[in-house]
Parts: structure tokens; C-alpha cells; sequence
């Protein structure tokens, strides 16, 4: 993958990923690379602003008006079961069917080794809604060292030269993402949490992770691409 | 074109605070982003499908998509007509790579008459358009068969190959002119003017 760094190669696929002439499997992979890569994505993006005129200046054309209705019903079918947050930046999340979460939780309940039994799963989902990571943990007050314990379900992405991913509590209501750490690069890892978290994550309506640069968002709240999210289940 | 158009700065910026109010559910503001962008990205998907049926389908999955991920244009530097246009485009060239959805030699005739048409079109609109006279100043200053590869590629969604067919230029002859055009593209765009 080293001829990605190649800064001429890359302005070169991003311009021809962008006028349409990159094609198949090269230009999955080049999704997928710039989903982890924001630095790339900003290249693409520069690309996509110098020729989107292009598009816009040609003429318009009136699409059937049973588009739109089509569109409105499905929105208002989708909108019918909201996941009762007031944070609506996060609710683009696909809700997983319980069906799979029983599934997991089932797999991960019966772990064997001393752990305690995992009490809440919130299974991270990318942006295609395929799962990426499942994040589990005990009852808080059950553990000495709080620690959420996070699996990766899809071939580990890389991520980009100088970025971190860091993932996020999003609580019920109104409250904003909250920190809960930078995540390691190994498959099966844990997170340590910190007490004054540990106390809210049982009410945490889903969990988020998103880009950052090294050592994590400069700001206190996520300032790159979100790349995974889910919805915390209680299973417990 | 029409002339009670808002000015394309008033433009974006309603239009980015219709998706801030779609990313907060509001469905009076998304059927308001629908009514002033659909003609324009139905457009898009029309010229690189060359398929009713298909553009619709492809129209109505990137509005549920916008909808679905308004909140994510929040962190997202392009203007919004940009950035709903790449997820239009995006999901086209994805429709296109299914290989049973080629479009038979028939259809592929009809478009080409068509664009023959509304060749000059896309030029004459980008130059009467303020936000876009800097790309159009950069095209005119390409040589014609760049210019012309890169409107067949980007415009009407056509990869290397069909390019290539198109013009009955050889395939390396064509990638080196979409390149360089290109190339020139962002030096000059990047120029002062």
C-alpha cells in the first residue's frame, strides 16, 4: 500500500476517481481508502469542488413528481419509530435488528474466562451499515476497573499516517458526544473507563467514532468524518 | 437558468440551512431542498445513466441517503450542491459498475445524438454562471480533444474505454488527454485570474 503515499498518484486517482474514470475494483478501493484517510478525502474533495460547476451549469431537468412521493413516504415510514434522541446529528444510525444483537449477545455472554457476564452491546456499524466493531461491557458497578470491551467484526481498516480514531458516548437527550478514549489497532482490545463515564454509560444511547488527529480531537468534540456508529442494547 | 434564481452564495446558503434542518428531522425543509435541487442532480443522473427508469431509481436513493446523513454535511467542507452532487454522481458510476446494467447499443446511439445536441450547452451555461467562470475561462484554454474527453467522462459518466470509442482514438491516446487535461485544469484553476 505504499504507493498510496505517493502524493502525485494520489491527486491522480482522486481527479480520475472524481471525473468517473476510475472504475471496478480500483475504485472500491479507493472508497475505502479515503474512508480512513481524511487527508485524502480532503484531496477528492478539492477535486470535486474544481469540477461539480461542470454538472450544475448543464441543463436541469424535471424529475416525476412520483420521485418526491416516493422519497416522502419512505422518510415518513422511517421517521414513524425515531430512536427517541434529541441528538438528531447521530441518528442516521441503522438500527441493528435484534435478532443479530441477540445473536452476539449470546456469543459474547457465553465468553469463556472470568470475566463477568457483558451487560450492554452497542455493535458499530460503518457507513454502509455493514458491522465494524462490537463494543461490550459489564455492569460498571460490578468491576473494580471499569472497562468496555471492544471486538473487531470486519478486516481491521488501516488507519491513515498521522490520524487516531477516538470514540465517543453519545448520552440520551440533549447531552453532546463525550470522549471515552483513543482505540488501539488490535482485534480484541479493552478501554479503560473512567469513573465519572463509567457512571453514565448504562444510559448511553450509542456509541461513535470518529478521525482525529494524533492524540486525539483538539476540541473536546469529534471534528473528523465519523466512520462508525451503533446504538447501545442492554442484553442484561 | 432562470433569472428569479437566487445568486448561487444565497443559493448554498439556504441550501445548507435547509440540510441543517433536515439533519434535525424537519420534513417541511427537506421538501424544500428537494424542490430547489432535484431538477438540477435528476439532470446529473440523467446525462451519466442515460436511462429514465434508472435515474429515477438512482434520484430516490441519494434523497433517503441525503436525509440520512444531513447531520454528516455538518463536517463536511464543499459547498452543499457539491457535496449532494458527488453523492448523486457517486451512486451512478456504482450503478454503472453492475455489469447487467450496460445500456444497449440502441439506447447508447439515442444518447450520443442527443449529447451532439446539447453539446454546447454545458459550456454556454457554465460561462453565464459567476460561481463557475473560473472553470470556464480553465476549459476554453484546454485543447479541444481534452477538453471534449473530459466532458464525455465527467459529463455523461462514460469510462476511458467508452471515451475512446466515442472519439476512435486509441485507449492510451485518450487516458493521456483526460490526464493532462486534467493536470492543466488545476494548474490554471489554482492561477490567479
Amino acid at each position: 500500500m505504499a504507493t498510496y503515499r505517493n502524493p502525485q498518484l494520489r491527486d491522480k486517482l482522486a481527479a480520475e476517481y472524481v471525473i468517473g474514470t476510475l472504475r471496478g475494483r480500483a475504485r472500491a478501493r479507493f472508497e475505502a481508502l479515503q474512508r480512513y484517510d481524511p487527508e485524502l478525502r480532503r484531496i477528492v474533495a478539492e477535486w470535486e469542488a474544481r469540477l461539480t460547476p461542470l454538472s450544475v451549469a448543464a441543463s436541469e431537468i424535471a424529475p416525476p413528481a412520483s420521485v418526491w412521493q416516493t422519497v416522502a413516504r419512505r422518510i415518513a415510514a422511517a421517521h414513524g419509530h425515531g430512536a427517541g434522541s434529541g441528538l438528531a446529528f447521530w441518528r442516521g444510525l441503522a438500527v441493528t435488528s435484534t435478532a443479530f444483537v441477540l445473536i452476539l449477545a449470546a456469543f459474547i455472554g457465553v465468553a469463556p474466562g472470568p470475566e463477568p457476564p457483558m451487560a450492554m452491546v452497542a455493535v458499530m456499524n460503518d457507513d454502509r451499515g455493514q458491522p465494524a466493531l462490537v463494543v461490550s461491557w459489564p455492569r460498571m458497578e460490578t468491576m473494580r476497573e471499569p472497562y468496555v470491551r471492544i471486538k473487531v467484526v470486519q478486516e481491521h481498516p488501516v488507519m491513515a499516517p498521522g490520524t487516531t480514531w477516538e470514540m465517543w458516548m453519545l448520552p440520551g437527550g440533549k447531552g453532546t458526544p463525550v470522549s471515552m478514549g483513543l482505540i488501539g489497532i488490535d482485534a480484541d482490545q479493552t478501554m479503560k473507563v473512567k469513573p465519572a463515564l463509567a457512571s453514565r454509560i448504562e444510559g448511553a444511547w450509542g456509541l461513535a467514532m470518529s478521525v482525529e488527529p494524533k492524540g486525539g480531537s483538539p476540541t473536546g468534540a469529534p471534528t473528523g468524518p465519523v466512520i462508525f456508529k451503533g446504538q447501545c442494547v442492554k442484553i442484561l | 437558468m432562470t433569472g428569479d434564481r437566487p445568486a448561487p452564495d444565497a443559493l448554498a446558503a439556504r441550501l445548507a440551512e435547509l440540510l441543517a434542518q433536515a439533519a434535525l428531522k424537519n420534513q417541511r425543509a427537506f421538501e424544500d431542498l428537494y424542490a430547489l435541487t432535484a431538477a438540477k442532480l435528476f439532470g446529473v443522473a440523467l446525462r451519466i445513466l442515460r436511462r429514465q427508469d434508472w435515474a429515477e431509481e438512482v434520484l430516490q436513493e441519494c434523497y433517503l441517503s441525503i436525509w440520512n446523513h444531513a447531520g454528516d454535511y455538518a463536517v463536511q467542507k464543499s459547498a452543499p450542491l457539491t457535496w449532494m452532487t458527488s453523492i448523486v454522481r457517486n451512486r451512478c458510476l456504482d450503478w454503472l459498475r453492475r455489469p447487467q446494467q450496460e445500456a444497449s447499443g440502441e439506447e447508447y446511439e439515442i444518447a450520443v445524438e442527443a449529447w451532439q445536441d446539447d453539446s454546447p450547452g454545458p459550456m454556454e451555461s457554465l460561462m453565464a454562471s459567476s460561481e463557475a467562470a473560473a472553470l470556464a475561462r480553465c476549459m476554453q484554454q484546454l485543447e479541444a480533444k481534452q477538453r471534449q474527453s473530459i466532458m464525455l467522462a465527467f459529463h455523461h459518466g462514460l469510462s476511458h474505454s467508452e471515451v475512446a470509442g466515442h472519439m476512435k482514438q486509441p485507449l492510451g491516446t485518450v487516458k493521456t488527454w483526460v490526464r493532462r487535461g486534467l493536470e492543466r485544469l488545476k494548474t490554471c484553476l489554482s492561477a490567479p485570474a
